[in-house]
């Protein structure tokens, strides 16, 4: 367990405009992922217990934050940070209105490192999707198929990307690049309209602890811009108020007559 | 001396002038409201009151920073998510399959409907008889307005399934049926009129907030050269009871 103590330092400053989504904000959104096989935790985030006995696998977010900068410093579960050392240490840069991932990982070779990732966070139209993939495992470069067409080519450790698709249930494989029978990953997977469903490939693929872990972001989507439901001219919708109109007009004629009369009358 | 006869016919005609105008400006009250005073969706919205709903989808629990910069508090631990798999973030929402408004002599099958990529529209049945339910919105009773939408009407169809959802009042029930059989009963609380350039479209698919069920077609003043009409009719309902299980289940 304490094999990996003290690792060095691994400074990963995202520096990024803020997206439209939360532009309104003075806050960003954090994930924190945990994709370091046999290895309990605690996060510290500037020097408080943020997260206890985080585990292989274990997903925490999106968690609003105030932009800022944040010390990130990683214990084995139930160390003492006034005694012993951090595992892995870093820092992330969050802007306001931006969404981050933050994930302590191996890198391929089976090395721990703690990665800080942007997240897209802008609006998605009507209808879509956004799927986002990150490589996080220790494996070489892979491809990523969408329904066996190749979405992501050559990713390497550490790399990933982002797509909007229709909304829909897609068969996603992921597989050693360049290599379709080495498949690390098959499934079936529903995409949800509006939402970023990010995916992270974790663990090690030789040490038979690779798995898929996910995070949605959700409330990018934009409402439909109309509904066109009639195309008949049948609707009499519109016609009361022209029948008070008439009503009305029709009374006053009659009651301008009725003064005339009472005039002549005098 | 004015003759009593003379006064009578010009008292009269002063009520009739003054019931004239009253009918005038009710009309151009009437139409206004119509139009821009039931615009305000938010107001809307928030009378809505609907019974407590079925769990929302819980996020994670926020960690209270305090908007006092000076005397943050400690930290509370953050947890950590339930859904961490592709198959865990699948939606599991019961889908509503059949609507009746006995008031209007609605009994209609609803089929789940997404957006047309080329126009951005909602997308709506070919035909007057179905009933849309925009399936990327919330379901009816969960938290969040879920839509349905069907035609007034359609030039080479005739009058459609939403032809006299205008005509609902509040109180009238509205009853949606689930694909596990199960159903649920809605109440009209308010019906409006938005011109299109102002329909709150945000606010009508909104997947979050108190759970209102919102039916949709076309009205107001119809311009044949375009085969469209120039406004939405809205009808909001909320939840009346817990939903009803599935018979026998």
């Amino acid at each position: 367990m304490r094999k990996i103590m003290a690792l060095a330092a691994l400074m990963a400053l995202a520096v990024f405009t803020a997206a439209p989504a939360l532009a309104q904000t003075d806050e960003g959104q954090v994930i924190v992922v945990h994709g370091v096989p046999d290895l309990d935790v605690d996060v510290y985030v500037n020097g408080e217990l943020t997260l206890e006995g985080f585990q292989f696998g274990d997903v925490a977010g999106p968690l609003s934050l105030p932009a800022g900068t944040y010390e990130i410093e990683i214990y084995g579960a139930g160390a003492d940070p006034s005694a012993d050392d951090p595992a892995l240490t870093g820092s992330a840069d969050l802007p306001a209105g931006a969404t981050a991932t933050i994930a302590a990982h191996l890198e391929e070779g089976g090395s721990p490192t703690l990665g800080v990732f942007v997240e897209n966070n802008a609006t998605i139209d009507a209808g879509n999707a956004r799927v986002t993939a990150r490589h996080l495992a220790d494996f070489g470069d892979v491809d990523i198929l969408a329904n066996d067409s190749a979405v992501f080519s050559g990713v390497g450790n550490g790399q990933g990307g982002d797509a909007d698709v229709p909304a829909d249930t897609y068969n996603i494989k992921i597989t050693a690049a360049g290599d379709v029978d080495t498949v690390a990953f098959d499934s079936d997977v529903a995409l949800a309209e509006g939402v970023n469903t990010i995916a992270y490939a974790i663990g090690s693929v030789g040490g038979e602890s690779f798995q898929v872990v996910t995070a949605a972001l959700g409330d990018l989507g934009e409402a439909p811009q109309g509904v066109p439901t009639g195309t008949g001219g049948l609707s009499t919708d519109g016609l009361p108020w022209v029948t008070v109109l008439l009503a009305g007009l029709a009374v006053v004629a009659v009651a301008g007559g009725t003064l005339v009369v009472a005039k002549n009358e005098r | 001396m004015r003759p009593f006869k003379t006064t009578l016919a010009r008292s009269i005609g002063l009520v009739a002038l003054l019931v004239g105008a009253a009918l005038l400006a009710g009309a151009v009250i009437t139409y206004t409201t119509g139009v821009s005073d039931l615009g305000d969706s938010a107001a809307i919205e928030e009378s809505l009151t609907g019974p407590p709903s079925s769990s929302p989808p819980v996020p994670a629990s926020e960690p209270s920073m305090g908007t006092t910069t000076e005397t943050e508090p400690s930290r509370q631990l953050w947890e950590t998510n339930e859904k961490t798999s592709f198959a865990d973030l699948a939606e599991t929402s019961p889908i509503p399959v059949g609507l009746l408004i006995s008031v209007i002599d609605v009994e209609a099958p609803i089929e789940p409907h997404g957006v047309d990529p080329r126009s951005g529209l909602m997308d709506v049945p070919d035909n007057v008889t179905d009933v849309a339910w925009y399936e990327h919105g919330s379901s009816p009773g969960e938290p969040g307005s879920a839509v349905l939408a069907a035609h007034v009407d359609l030039r080479d169809q005739g009058p459609g399934v939403f032809v006299d959802i205008g005509d609902l009042e509040p109180g009238d029930l509205v009853e949606v049926r689930f694909d596990d059989g199960s159903q649920q009963g809605f109440e009209v609380t308010a019906t409006a009129t938005y011109p299109k350039t102002e329909l709150p479209l945000d606010a009508i698919f909104s997947r979050s907030g108190p759970a209102v069920l919102t039916l949709i077609t076309c009205g107001g003043a119809f311009d044949p050269d375009a085969s469209r009409y120039d406004s939405n009719v809205v009808v909001y309902a909320t939840p009346t009871a817990p939903l009803t299980p599935p018979a026998g289940g």
